[in-house]
């Protein structure tokens, strides 16, 4: 599938109607879990209403990382086979993991200020999460100051690999460091943690983050394909 | 338990959708932008 989807040709069709497909699905998905987390689910034992700050948190937690690893994946490829699409792919997720983790981030502080008592730790988990949204703007920043193209495609794969070292950092940060957050609570050994009441909504908020996040980045790349044949028929002289 | 909350819980939520929203919106701006142009030059 990726390799059919390598072809820009063939990605631009496959796009076309892909994009908006999963558009559709992720308007459906947040359209669900919105009120599903806001009002059908319970209120937390402890935290209270507070507890519906989770929905939104822990999927742009979630996929901040899993954007940052599709960026790595993408920029291992576009460094090992030059790969132009995947440089494309990979520079066309970076705004939209950038936002993930500064949603994380502000949602994440939203969160521990009534039930930590603070807005902010420079804790394992939470410095950690700072690093990969730093790693983003840099990434981004990177790609904007250098004017050529390829040189800046290199630069930039080779700091999105550098920078995919926090991931597991990210991740396991809660178990090396002592930490105000809890240990991982839903993908552990021994099953979930959460009650299926939670789990449902969280899951369905997840899906929705993860197919707005598939129909953005396909947006962005068809918007950097229709550029660069811009950019080039007006280098071969093509616009009046 | 912890009593109240929903300031908190609102904010969230309209950072959440807000900033989804406008990265959605940016997006979609751009890609008709570019799509537009390249339309015009019959690419």
């Amino acid at each position: 599938m990726l390799t059919y989807l390598s072809n820009p040709q063939r990605f631009m069709a496959f796009s076309a109607w892909a994009a908006p497909l999963f558009f559709a699905a992720a308007v459906i998905a947040l359209g669900v879990g919105l009120p599903w987390s806001l009002v059908f689910s319970p209120a937390d034992y402890q935290q209270g209403e507070t507890v519906r700050i989770m929905y939104v948190h822990v999927p742009a937690a979630w996929w901040s990382m899993g954007v940052f690893a599709f960026m790595a994946a993408a920029s291992f490829v576009g460094l090992v086979w030059r790969h132009a699409l995947a440089d494309v792919a990979a520079r066309a997720a970076a705004p939209i993991g950038a936002t993930l983790a500064g949603l994380c981030l502000i949602t994440g502080s939203l969160w521990g200020a009534p039930t930590w008592g603070t807005w902010w730790e420079w804790d394992g988990r939470m410095t950690s999460m700072l690093v990969l949204f730093v790693t983003y703007l840099g990434y981004i920043a990177l790609w904007s100051a250098i004017e050529d193209e390829e040189k800046a495609a290199r630069l930039a794969a080779i700091l999105c690999l550098v920078g995919a070292i926090n991931l597991p950092i990210v991740h396991f940060s809660v178990e090396w460091w002592s930490t105000l957050h809890q240990p991982a609570s839903i993908v552990r050994s021994g099953g979930s943690a959460i009650h299926p009441s939670m789990l449902g909504p969280l899951l369905t908020m997840a899906a929705g983050y993860l197919f707005l996040f598939g129909a953005l980045v396909m947006m962005n790349m068809r918007a950097a394909i229709f550029r660069r044949r811009v950019e080039s028929a007006r280098a071969r002289g093509g616009e009046a | 338990m912890i009593e109240g909350g929903w300031t908190f819980v609102f904010g969230a939520y309209g950072v959440t959708f807000g900033g989804l929203g406008v990265l959605a919106a940016v997006v979609a701006l751009r890609l008709r932008h570019w799509a537009k142009r390249a339309k015009a030059l019959q690419l």
